[in-house]
């Protein structure tokens, strides 16, 4: 996982069957020193984040889990999401 | 899953026969000072910038040089590309990313 701040919202229309639903969130990744690496990941939201808010990002089987938990999610499209918003980190 | 601009594209003859007729794109991530300025103030700072590299990509949108996509990795490009062969048929296409959407917008508070 990593930690960042989302920092904004991604619409497509043309867009693959299996991202029907999802809202995508543009999120900045931050390093150790809490600074912004420069890298932006785009990733699935269910917890309503909003822009500016600290969260945790899952990837791979992790996000899946976050979308829907259990052995039977290998249909989902769905490679990062939001799994918490942070309130604190030392 | 990232943000980014597709810059090019790619071909080959010789390849996995399971890759034939995938389209294959270049495609440069968004690094976050290439976003609105909103973007670093909702960051909180600006970001050193080294240049991340060009991600080859399969695509079934038919996406073009210029357009912003979003690229999905691993096992989540695979469902994408293989919502374009039969039904019940598995993903095993040998690719790890894939085009999963052409953006339309994106919106950075200011």
């Amino acid at each position: 996982m990593i930690r960042g701040t989302v920092i904004g919202q991604v619409w497509g229309t043309r867009k693959a069957r299996g991202l029907d639903g999802q809202t995508l969130l543009l999120v900045a990744a931050r390093d150790a020193d809490g600074k912004p690496t420069g890298r932006v990941v785009v990733a699935s939201d269910t917890l309503d984040a909003r822009a500016g808010e600290d969260v945790t990002v899952a990837f791979g089987s992790g996000a899946r889990n976050v979308l829907r938990p259990g052995p039977e999610n290998r249909d989902l499209l769905c490679d990062a999401a939001i799994a918490a918003i942070v309130e604190g980190a030392g | 899953m990232f943000l980014g601009r597709v810059a090019g594209t790619v071909w080959s003859t010789v390849k996995w026969p399971q890759a034939q007729g995938v389209k294959l794109l270049l495609v440069r991530p968004y690094r976050l000072g290439d976003l609105p300025p909103g973007a670093v103030a909702a960051a909180g700072a600006a970001a050193s910038e080294p240049t991340d590299d060009l991600v080859v990509c399969a695509d079934t949108l038919d996406a073009g040089v210029g357009d912003d996509v979003i690229v999905a990795f691993g096992h989540a490009a695979r469902v994408a590309v293989s919502e374009k062969l039969p039904p019940g048929s598995k993903p095993m296409v040998p690719i790890d990313a894939a085009v999963v959407a052409v953006v339309d917008k994106v919106e950075i508070p200011r």
